[in-house]
């Protein structure tokens, strides 16, 4: 049966996903441990289907300032991938590349903002590179793009991308940990339906 | 202060003299605040895309249907169509996509097609914040009409 609607997914479908976002964020934490020369952990990533107002507030305020890291996914699997950071996450980062403390988001000044560009470049390169190995598919990934700015702002972004076809988002959200130290930073990877039914049908649960 | 109104993403709230209607982080959606000073009724809708295309039941989220609804909505409540303003906000383009994207500009849709449907509506848009790259925060004081745009790092705007 096709899936029309996020919400049409069953168990087993959201199981697959959690077990895709689980893949993704163990790449996608090795790579950032490399760059960040630290031991990075992941927590076991979980896979909601929200309406928007309620997506957002599952990450935070909507007025919440947040760098955000954007990559537009194309090919076997379409939609966006997301890494949202919070203060602490950005200052484990700017800390070890650029060797930065900042207590103000208007402080991220362009040298910052590549380090977080490049950052989530390679964490999202990572998780999605694992997906294409798995299910054997193709996925063409656009140039990142960041902003410090509003969550919900931010967000609008794929709900404005999403919006035609549902009323919800479907986020399967993974978190890093740094040392013993858990920092806010979430990566979301937002597929939109059809990709959903596609990966569903080429890793042969699409029956189930 | 009074009371305030909450408007989600693709949703409206309507007013009538007293307390403040609000809608959190526009980014690429538009907030349209309509205003009769004469009645002190006002409404604020929170839309996200241009043009309904499907049978969505969820009217707010597009412009066109949208602000169409609203407008019935406070002619019902005694709104005079001269009398009617429009202040408009949101409409950004949150992330710079090198190389385009699939996804264009649609906070710019949105902003060309809310102007669109207002006009052939016959409503004035008197004031508005549009464009550039930030999230806003609106809010309509029913009161006096006054709009309010709020924003990271910029000082607070009065529309």
């Amino acid at each position: 049966m096709a899936i029309e609607r996020y919400e049409d997914m069953n168990s087993t479908a959201l199981d697959v996903f959690r077990e895709i976002g689980s893949i993704g964020i163990g790449n996608a934490a090795t790579a950032l441990s490399q760059v960040l020369g630290t031991q990075v952990h992941m927590k076991l990533p979980k896979v909601s289907i929200e309406g928007y107002n309620e997506a957002i507030h599952c990450l935070g305020n909507p007025e919440e300032i947040v760098a955000a890291v954007l990559v537009e996914m194309d090919g076997d699997m379409k939609g966006i991938m997301l890494y949202m950071l919070k203060m602490d996450f950005i200052n484990a980062i700017l800390a070890r590349l650029v060797n930065k403390y900042i207590d103000d988001f208007n402080q991220i000044d362009e040298l910052s903002s590549s380090a977080l560009e490049e950052t989530g470049n390679i964490i999202i390169s990572s998780y999605i590179n694992a997906i294409t190995k798995l299910a054997n598919i193709e996925i063409h990934l656009s140039v990142p793009s960041v902003a410090v700015n509003m969550l919900g702002g931010i967000l609008s972004v794929p709900i404005a991308m999403f919006g035609c076809t549902s009323d919800k988002l479907m986020m399967i959200q993974g978190e890093f940990l740094i040392g013993d130290t858990q920092l806010q930073g979430d990566l979301l990877l937002l597929p939109d339906i059809e990709s959903l039914n596609f990966l569903l049908e080429k890793l042969g649960v699409a029956d189930v | 202060m009074g009371k305030q109104l909450v408007v989600g993403i693709g949703d409206m709230k309507l007013g009538r003299q007293e307390g403040t209607i609000i809608t959190y982080a526009l980014g690429s959606c538009i907030g349209i605040a309509l205003y009769d000073p004469m009645i002190k009724l006002g409404a604020l809708v929170h839309i996200m895309l241009p043009e309904k295309v499907n049978s969505d039941s969820n009217i707010f989220k597009y412009a066109d249907t949208g602000i169409k609804e609203t407008l019935r909505k406070l002619y019902a409540y005694g709104a005079d169509k001269r009398r009617l303003t429009a202040k408009i906000a949101g409409g950004a383009k949150m992330f710079e996509m090198k190389g385009g994207g699939s996804m264009g500009n649609i906070g710019e849709r949105n902003a060309q097609t809310v102007k669109r449907v207002l006009s052939q509506e016959g409503i004035r848009i008197v004031r508005e914040d549009t464009g550039a790259n930030y999230a806003r925060t609106m809010s309509i004081d029913l009161q006096t009409g006054m709009v309010l745009i709020k924003t990271f790092g910029r000082p607070e705007l009065r529309l």
